[in-house]
Parts: structure tokens; C-alpha cells; sequence
């Protein structure tokens, strides 16, 4: 239960200001996840994640969001429902996809990150978590964390691993997993986002030449460059939505 | 509850100037709790104009005097909500439920309502001159919905009364569980919801498609040239054969 | 076949449900001397047939039936050498109780810790909802709407009227909205948690169907989400738009059906509730399936000592009401509830029965008698709860409508049965009782408020008891699990 946002840029010259539109995508939902925040970001030079507990705009100061550089970036704020409220459980997610040197599927994704990670935040909650997770580490896949997001993106990351391509895997997600969930989700060279059946959760994404911005309520566009002259739009259910670079 | 006897309003954000009986709240500088009670304290007739709305949510609820709100910008969830004889119009898009609980009077969006829109309305009129999402028109109970462009799917889920005015497609599942609300819809139905059908057009429904899109202001829907959509009734009784539906 | 002729064929055959499982191995009537057959016993055989007839679920009224750990199988440890008593009668024993003072400026302030729980005027008929008002207003408690909306005279017979806000928004409107002493946003209730609102169409009559919007006679069954928002980012939202519409005045409290009752009470908090309902599996309905009576939900017992520490946990014991329900009879409950850390407890089914659910008679004032001025009159209606397929003591038959005492019913002639005014007097005197009760054993504890009992006031009966509510297994200082 969350706020979450996801910017992918197109135009690769918007790099210097990507942390700067994505602090205020970030303030945008700050209120509808109070307990923590977190960032996931990708540059050329690889992969940055940062999460932690309390006032996402005080985490964002500290970790002086609006000063980085990037291509694609992913931000959360947590009103924890089902798990505690940690470092650990914040979003973004972030699991490896490389198949494991011994051919299983996909290995858990620890640091250090290699850049060739998936990371996915997640606004709702899952009915079926437990068993895709046990389903998981039957297969070889742990997780690091009791928290049903953390479950979504190990299962994408495994299908990855087993050859799926990003809208193959997401569409898989949905016919798996019962719950409310509206996901975004980045890669090395890709955005995505998708949301449940019912769509119960809320999404809006704004697209221009430039970028394709994905948040949880509109005021978090605001400020975005060139917004007046977006496509805005809300993503139907079930259907998978995908950028790539 | 106290009434406040003059209106409050922030003299730095008086561009007022250019129509003396108009009130001008500023959100930049006031609350969304402040602005409200303002606006509930206006007497009937006032004029209001709300500046800065940035998307925050909750703006212009419970007004229950017959004034004119205008929101310049964009609102978030539930603007006009639970509202009664006022005219709030939103110059940018909305949020959840815009109108929700509506019993009388209207609130129009001058660009695209999100989830929900007249979740529940009684009454009055709700008009969004962009498209709508998901559960426009949810539970209606007699309120007016009228959606010039489309409407994503479970429109008028479990609507009870009222009328829906779709001036562009609508979604799957359309009129899911419906009772005794009617859709039109000017453009295509995608798939409708359990229990829903399409039914012959009378002069009486093309009498109420022409009335709505008056009130509303729509000239790109022709009366005569609509789907009317209703309930086939079959889920009011506990019926064994029915099973999958429930 | 009619509606009606089904409803009396499912009637009869439920009657085998009324005993329970365990009651009907107990007996040793059996036909040929062998025991009764535990997996596939009467009922169940009753309950297959019923099922292969209808092609449908049994629905009924109340809570579930079969024993669950609960309030009986705590006990009080009252004053006598370590601690000292304080002297009934004489020395105060404070019951005011306030709730939703964080926020509202009109926080609820009630004179006993024993509140009346949502009924709606669909379930329960005007005349029981009006005796439900005035008896909470004559002893200073509150009262609670239901689904369906708030009518007329019940704001004018409560003194302190709680208005439900549920998925259905049947009646909700923001003149009634205003006219509230609180807000319940009704999330799910102990007796179907995640279920939705249930009225079988000979209930939904004129007057219930105009306030629902309703096409008369319809089985209506209601939402289970609400139509603008879901999960509690969205439900915080919610709540400041009624806040905003009943400008911050009232407290806004959040009623949830126990299941994941940590959780949900954390989020309900987050999501900015003044006061969490936590309402057990024992809770009682109007009308809903009896899968989900008797197989969803946790105990009252498991979940107030859950609800009371996720608010202790998060530092806001007091700052936020607890409100506990699901099977509350007694004085001897109340004063177990608040030792556990509720605020207050909240009764649907046994003011009903102090209004006269289940009894074999109603009664009326005589003509042109006072209510309660002489003995009135008494007519035995025993017969029609046999015509229910039930018997007096034994009915749950709140959904078919023909409740045989006025209470659960929109027929006119039945409802004509229960006298407001005689109802709100036995109802208002078992209040009484109950707040007297619960006092008497504050101060056995030595306890000068009951809001002042606490666990440590409490040993359980059983290790079950004792590990749901976390507190000794009596004779021992043994709490399983810790
Ligand atoms: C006849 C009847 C109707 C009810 N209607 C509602 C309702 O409209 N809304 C609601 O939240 N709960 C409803 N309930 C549940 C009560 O509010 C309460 O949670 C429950 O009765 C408490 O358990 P108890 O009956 O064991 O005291 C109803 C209960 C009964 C018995
Ligand atoms: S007597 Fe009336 S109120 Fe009591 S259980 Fe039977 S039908 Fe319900």
C-alpha cells in the first residue's frame, strides 16, 4: 500500500535531470507512503538502489535524489501492510536475472549490483504470495525478505532467467499472481508497467517524446518537463506496457 | 456548526480584481481544510475561484449552498464529493470519485476523471468532458453521469438509478450486476457485465439522451444513434441456476 | 414453487443445525443403539440434502454457533490480601468513556464503556431501531446506524448516533453525514469479514427499498469493496473527505472484521482512524451465509488482545479507541474485554434478545397503558416459530423476515409486535445491568475506573484461552508461546 513512480527517459540528454523530475515525482506520493522510501536508479554506469525507513522527503534530501544522473529510475513510498517496516522491506526491489553458471533459473539478487538487475516497486497487495514463494524456492529462488512485493520480483526475474522477454514475464504475473497490484518495473534497457484484472489500485502514466513517466495520482506529474503537452493516460488492466531503450 | 459571516480569502492572491463578486482561494498558501470551510461558509449565488489546486485531493466537498466553485487546475480524489446544489467545475483533470455521493447540482471536469467517477452519486449531475476510467458510475442511485469520450471497463457496476451518458466507447463489462440504471452509449460496447443488456431505444430514452447531453454541453452525441444498455433482471432473485454469476 | 415455499422447506431442514455437532454425539438416541456418526451426523446429512435440494448455500441470521475460546474461559483476579477491594455501591467507580478526542472536536463521550453495534433499518425493523436509541440515549451510550441509512427516528431517539459509511453507501448522504455524532467506515464485519451486505427480498420493502434505492423485493446482496477506494493509501484519502465534510467535528471510526487484525488495525491507524472496531467471529448478522459464519474470522478473545497490542506496539493505547464486538453478554465480558485493552464494547445480538428475540411471547401495553406502567399484555407465539421450523431459544431466522417477536422484520403486523418504548425500557434496564456488573468486578479488582483493569487482572481456563489473550493459564505463570 503505496505510492510509487517510475520515469524512463527517451531522450537520453534529459540524463543530468532525471533525479531532480524523479524527487519531484517522489514528493508527488510521499503522503500515500509515510514509513519509507526508496530509489532505484540506472545509468550507464550501472545500477543504484537506495531505500530506507522514515519521511521520503527527508530521504530524499539525504541521499540528494535530485543531484543524480540516470536513464530510468523507479521510487516508492510504504505504508506497510503485511510486513515490517525495515531497510530490507522498502522498494524498490531488485533481483538478478543472469541464470545461475549451474542452469538454475535465477539466482537471488545480492549486492553488488551488476547493473543487468531487475527492480520493482509495487503499489497494492498480494493474495498468493506464500505459495508462488514456496513455489520459488523449490526452483531454487530465495528471497531475502517476508514481503509480498519482493516475491513479484523474484518470479519475474527467474522468467527472465528462463528466457521469458519482460512482457511475456509480466503477462505471466498476472494470470499467477491474485491480488490488487499495480507494478512497475525496470531492467537494464527496459520500463514496464501492469496492473491486476480489476485494477484496483491507481496508475496514470504521462508520455511525451522525451520521457514516460508512470505514478500513483496525477500530482506527481506536476513539474515533470513538457507535461502540458503529454499523452496522459490511465493503463488498462492486465495489459502490459513497455518502453525500451 | 459556526458560520463564518465574511469569506475568508488571502488578500496576496487577489487577482480578483477582474471580477468583483469573485472569491479567489489561493492552495498555495492555504489549506485544502481552510479553503473548504470557506467555501462551505459562502452564501447561495457566491462565486468562487480556487487557484494552485496542484492535484490535492478532497477540494470542494460537502458544499451544500447553491454557489459556483471554479477549481483552475488540476484536482485529486473526490473533488465536488458529497455535495449538494453547487456547480464545481474543474479546469484540468481528476481524481477518484469525482462527485462521489453527489445529491444535487453539478460538478464538471474539463479534462479526464480517473477511477470511479459519481461513485454513488443520489443526485445532480456529473459531466467529464475528457474520458473516464475504471467503475465510472459505480453504485449510482439516481444521479446523471455523462462521459464525452470513453469509459474503461466495469462502467456502472452495481449502478442502482440514474442515467449514464457515454459519448465515446465503453469498456468491458459494461452495466456489471446493474439494477435499475440506464446506459447509453454513443460509440461501441467492448463487452458487457453479468446481468446486463441491450435493449430497443424508446422516444422517452432518446428524449433523456437529449436532455443529458444538453446539460451537458455535449453537440457530438445524436440521440437517436445510441446503445441502450439496462438490466436483464435475472440476478434480483436467488435463482439455483445462477451460481457462477454471484 | 414460491419463494416462500422454499425459504419454509430450507426452514425445517435447518432445524437439525441448531444443535451442534458435539451436542448431537452426546446424545444416545441413537436409532440402533450404534453412535451417531461424527463426520456425517444428522446435520450434516440435513446440510448435504438441503444443498442438493436448493442448489444453494444456507443463509441465516446471528453469529456462529459452534464454541470458540471466549470470554468464559477467562477469570478475574480479584482483591483479597495483596490487593484491596473497593466497596460496592459506595466507592466510585468511574465508566465515562471518550473516544476520538485525537482529532474531532466533538470527540464521542459516552457514560458506560457498552455501546449499541450497526444494526441496519432493513434487518431490524423502525420500532426495534428506535427501542435501540432510546435505551442507549437513557443510559448515555450510543447507537449505531447499519446498511441502509439513518432514519428519522432514530437520530431523534439517540442521544449519540454512529453513522456506517459501507461499500454499499445504501442511504449515505451528507445531510444524515452531518447530523452523525461519528463516522464508522465499515470495512467488514466479524460474522463475514470480506464479505459483503445480504437482505432476502421479502425484507426489502417500500420504505427499506426507497431509502437503499432499491427495486422493491429484491434479494439485494451488496458490494464487499467500496466503490471509491480500496486498501488503506487510498481509505486515508477517504477519511479526510469525510472529515472535511463534517468539518473535522466528529471522530471517524474503522470497523474491521478479525482476521489479520495486527495488520489491519496498524493500517487502519495509518490510514488516520480515530477509533478501530474490531469485531470477532462470534459477531452477529442480519443475514449471511453460514459458511462464512462459522469458518472465517478469528475469536473476539484472540483478536482484542491483537487490536490492543498493535496499538500498545505503536505508542497509541488511548490515543485510539478500541472498540471490541462479537458475542458481549455480559457484565462479566465487559469487564474481560477491557482488561484485554478495549475502550469500550459494542452488543448487536443480546440487546435483541433483551428486546425479546427468542422469547416465546411479545408483549404490548395494555390499551391506553403507559409502556411498563402494568403487566400489558402477552401473547405466546410459540407456534410460529414452529412454523419457522425453529423454537423459541432456538431461532436465527433474522433473514427470512417473519421474525415471530417484531424485531427482524418489515411486515407491519409483526413489527407492531414490539413496542418501542417497552423495548427501549428492558433494553436500557440489561445496559444497566451490564454497566452494574462490570463495575461490581472493577472494584473487587480494586480498580477505582474500569477503564483501569488490565491483564494482569485476568488467568485463563484453558491453555487455549490462555494463549490467545496472552495471559496465565490459572495456577501457573505459564503463558504458551512466551
Ligand atoms: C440483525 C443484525 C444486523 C446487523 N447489521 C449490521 C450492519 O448493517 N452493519 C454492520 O457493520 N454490522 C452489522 N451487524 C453486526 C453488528 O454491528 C456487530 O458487529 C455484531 O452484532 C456484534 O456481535 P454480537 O451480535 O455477538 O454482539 C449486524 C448484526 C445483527 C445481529
Ligand atoms: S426471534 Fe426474531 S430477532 Fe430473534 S433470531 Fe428469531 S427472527 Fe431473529
Amino acid at each position: 500500500m503505496c505510492g510509487i513512480a517510475g520515469l524512463h527517459l527517451k531522450d537520453h540528454a534529459l540524463r543530468e535531470r532525471l533525479g531532480s523530475m524523479v524527487t519531484g515525482m517522489l514528493r508527488g506520493v510521499a503522503e500515500r507512503g509515510p514509513d519509507s522510501a526508496g530509489v532505484a536508479i540506472h545509468d550507464p554506469g550501472g545500477l543504484r538502489v537506495r531505500k530506507d525507513v522514515g519521511d521520503p522527503l527527508a530521504f530524499a534530501d539525504r541521499i540528494d535524489l535530485a543531484g543524480q544522473t540516470g536513464l530510468r529510475a523507479l521510487a516508492h513510498t510504504r505504508m506497510a501492510t503485511e510486513s515490517a517496516v525495515t531497510a530490507a522491506h522498502c522498494h524498490p526491489f531488485v533481483a538478478g536475472t543472469a541464470p545461475a553458471a549451474d542452469g538454475s533459473p535465477a539466482p537471488p539478487g545480492g549486492m553488488p549490483l551488476d547493473g543487468t538487475e531487475l527492480c520493482l516497486v509495487h503499489n497494492g497487495s498480494f493474495a498468493n504470495h506464500a505459495t508462488i514463494r514456496r513455489r520459488l524456492a523449490a526452483a531454487g529462488v530465495t528471497t531475502e525478505t517476508d514481503n509480498d512485493s519482493e516475491v513479484a520480483a523474484r518470479y519475474l526475474a527467474a522468467r527472465l532467467g528462463a528466457g521469458d522477454d519482460l512482457a511475456a514475464a509480466l503477462r505471466r504475473l498476472t494470470a499467477t499472481f491474485d491480488g490488487f497490484f499495480t507494478l512497475a518495473v525496470t531492467t537494464a534497457d527496459s520500463f514496464a508497467v501492469v496492473r491486476d484484472p480489476i485494477g484496483c489500485k491507481p496508475a496514470i502514466i504521462a508520455e511525451t517524446d522525451q520521457w514516460v513517466a508512470m505514478v500513483s495520482e496525477y500530482r506527481a506529474l506536476l513539474g515533470l518537463p513538457g507535461l502540458a503537452d503529454a499523452t496522459v493516460f490511465e493503463p488498462e488492466p492486465e495489459e502490459v506496457y513497455l518502453w525500451a531503450s | 456548526m459556526g458560520e463564518l459571516t465574511t469569506a475568508v480569502h488571502d488578500p496576496d492572491s487577489a487577482d480578483s480584481a477582474d471580477s468583483a463578486d469573485e472569491v479567489v482561494f489561493d492552495l498555495a498558501v492555504m489549506s485544502t481544510r481552510h479553503v473548504n470551510a470557506a467555501l462551505r461558509a459562502l452564501p447561495a449565488g457566491a462565486r468562487a475561484q480556487v487557484v494552485n489546486p496542484a492535484g490535492r485531493h478532497n477540494l470542494a466537498v460537502g458544499l451544500s449552498r447553491a454557489i459556483r466553485v471554479r477549481i483552475a487546475g488540476p484536482a485529486g480524489y473526490y473533488v465536488g464529493g458529497l455535495g449538494a446544489a453547487a456547480d464545481v467545475d474543474v479546469d484540468g483533470p481528476a481524481g477518484w470519485g469525482v462527485g462521489e455521493n453527489l445529491m444535487s447540482g453539478t460538478v464538471r471536469v474539463r479534462g479526464a476523471a480517473s477511477q470511479s467517477a459519481a461513485a454513488s452519486a443520489h443526485g445532480g449531475l456529473v459531466v467529464v468532458e475528457g474520458d473516464a476510467s475504471l467503475r465510472a458510475g459505480i453504485s449510482l442511485k439516481g444521479g446523471r453521469l455523462a462521459v464525452a469520450g470513453d469509459v474503461g471497463r466495469y462502467c456502472a457496476f452495481l449502478a442502482q438509478a440514474g442515467t449514464i451518458l457515454v459519448g465515446g466507447d465503453a469498456g468491458e463489462a459494461l452495466g456489471d450486476s446493474l439494477y435499475e440504471a440506464v446506459i447509453y452509449v454513443a460509440g461501441r460496447v467492448r463487452g458487457l457485465g453479468t446481468d446486463a443488456r441491450v435493449e430497443d431505444l424508446t422516444d422517452a430514452d432518446v428524449a433523456a439522451v437529449r436532455a443529458l447531453a444538453a446539460d451537458a454541453g455535449f453537440d457530438h452525441v445524436d440521440p437517436q444513434n445510441v446503445t441502450r444498455v439496462a438490466s436483464a433482471r435475472s440476478l434480483y432473485h436467488f435463482d439455483t441456476a445462477q451460481h457462477a454469476a454471484y | 414453487m414460491s419463494r416462500y415455499e422454499m425459504m419454509s422447506r430450507y426452514e425445517m431442514m435447518s432445524r437439525y443445525e441448531m444443535m451442534s455437532r458435539y451436542e448431537m454425539m452426546s446424545r444416545d438416541d441413537a436409532i440402533d443403539g450404534s453412535p451417531v456418526h461424527h463426520t456425517f451426523g444428522p446435520p450434516v446429512i440435513a446440510g448435504i440434502r438441503e444443498r442438493a435440494e436448493l442448489g444453494r448455500y444456507p443463509i441465516r441470521g446471528w453469529g456462529a454457533r459452534r464454541a470458540v475460546p471466549d470470554f468464559d474461559d477467562l477469570l478475574l483476579l480479584t482483591a483479597s490480601a495483596s490487593r484491596y477491594p473497593l466497596e460496592g455501591y459506595r466507592e466510585r467507580c468511574d465508566t465515562r468513556t471518550v473516544l476520538g478526542a485525537r482529532r474531532a472536536a466533538r470527540p464521542v463521550v459516552l457514560d458506560i464503556p457498552i455501546t449499541i453495534a450497526g444494526m441496519s433499518f432493513g434487518s431490524l425493523s423502525a420500532n426495534a431501531k428506535e427501542a435501540l436509541g432510546r435505551a442507549a440515549s437513557q443510559v448515555g451510550t450510543s447507537t449505531t446506524t447499519g446498511d441502509g441509512g439513518m432514519t428519522p427516528e432514530e437520530r431523534s431517539a439517540s442521544r449519540t448516533l454512529v453513522y456506517q459509511c459501507l461499500p454499499s453507501r445504501y442511504g449515505f448522504n451528507p445531510v444524515d453525514l452531518r447530523a452523525a455524532d461519528a463516522v464508522e467506515i465499515v470495512l467488514g464485519q466479524g460474522a463475514k469479514p470480506g464479505g459483503g451486505g445480504m437482505l432476502l427480498g421479502q425484507k426489502v420493502g417500500a420504505r427499506v427499498a426507497g431509502m437503499r434505492t432499491l427495486p422493491e423485493g429484491v434479494d439485494q446482496r451488496s458490494a464487499s469493496r467500496h466503490p471509491d477506494w480500496t486498501g488503506p493509501d487510498d481509505l486515508k484519502i477517504k477519511i479526510e473527505e469525510i472529515r472535511e465534510a463534517t468539518d473535522w467535528q466528529v471522530p471517524v471510526y474503522v470497523k474491521i472484521g478479525a482476521t489479520r487484525v495486527d495488520h489491519d488495525v496498524r493500517l487502519a491507524v495509518a490510514a488516520g482512524a480515530d477509533v478501530v472496531v474490531v469485531d470477532g467471529m462470534q459477531g452477529g448478522t442480519g443475514a449471511t451465509q453460514d459458511a462464512f459464519i462459522e469458518h472465517t474470522g478469528i475469536p473476539t478473545l484472540a483478536a482484542v488482545r491483537l487490536a490492543a497490542d498493535a496499538l500498545a506496539d505503536l505508542g497509541l493505547t488511548g490515543d485510539v479507541g478500541l472498540i471490541i464486538s462479537g458475542g458481549v453478554r455480559t457484565g462479566a465480558d465487559v469487564a474481560k474485554a477491557l482488561a484485554l485493552g478495549a475502550d469500550a464494547v459494542s452488543l448487536g445480538v443480546a440487546p435483541l434478545i433483551a428486546l425479546g428475540c427468542n422469547a416465546p411471547t411479545y408483549r404490548l401495553p395494555a390499551a391506553g397503558e403507559p409502556a411498563g406502567a402494568g403487566a400489558g399484555i402477552e401473547v405466546d407465539v410459540s407456534a410460529e416459530y414452529t412454523a419457522l421450523g425453529t423454537a423459541p431459544g432456538h431461532c436465527t431466522h433474522c433473514h427470512t423476515g417473519a421474525c415471530p417477536v417484531g424485531i427482524t422484520t418489515q411486515d407491519d403486523a409483526l413489527a407492531a409486535r414490539l413496542d418501542p418504548a417497552l423495548g427501549a425500557r428492558r433494553v436500557a434496564n440489561y445496559l444497566r445491568a451490564l454497566a452494574m456488573e462490570t463495575t461490581m468486578l472493577a472494584r473487587a479488582c480494586g480498580k477505582s475506573d474500569v477503564h483501569r483493569l488490565e491483564p494482569e487482572d485476568l488467568v485463563a481456563l484453558t491453555v487455549e484461552a490462555a494463549a490467545m489473550a496472552r495471559v496465565p493459564l490459572a495456577g501457573t505463570d505459564w503463558i504458551p508461546g512466551r
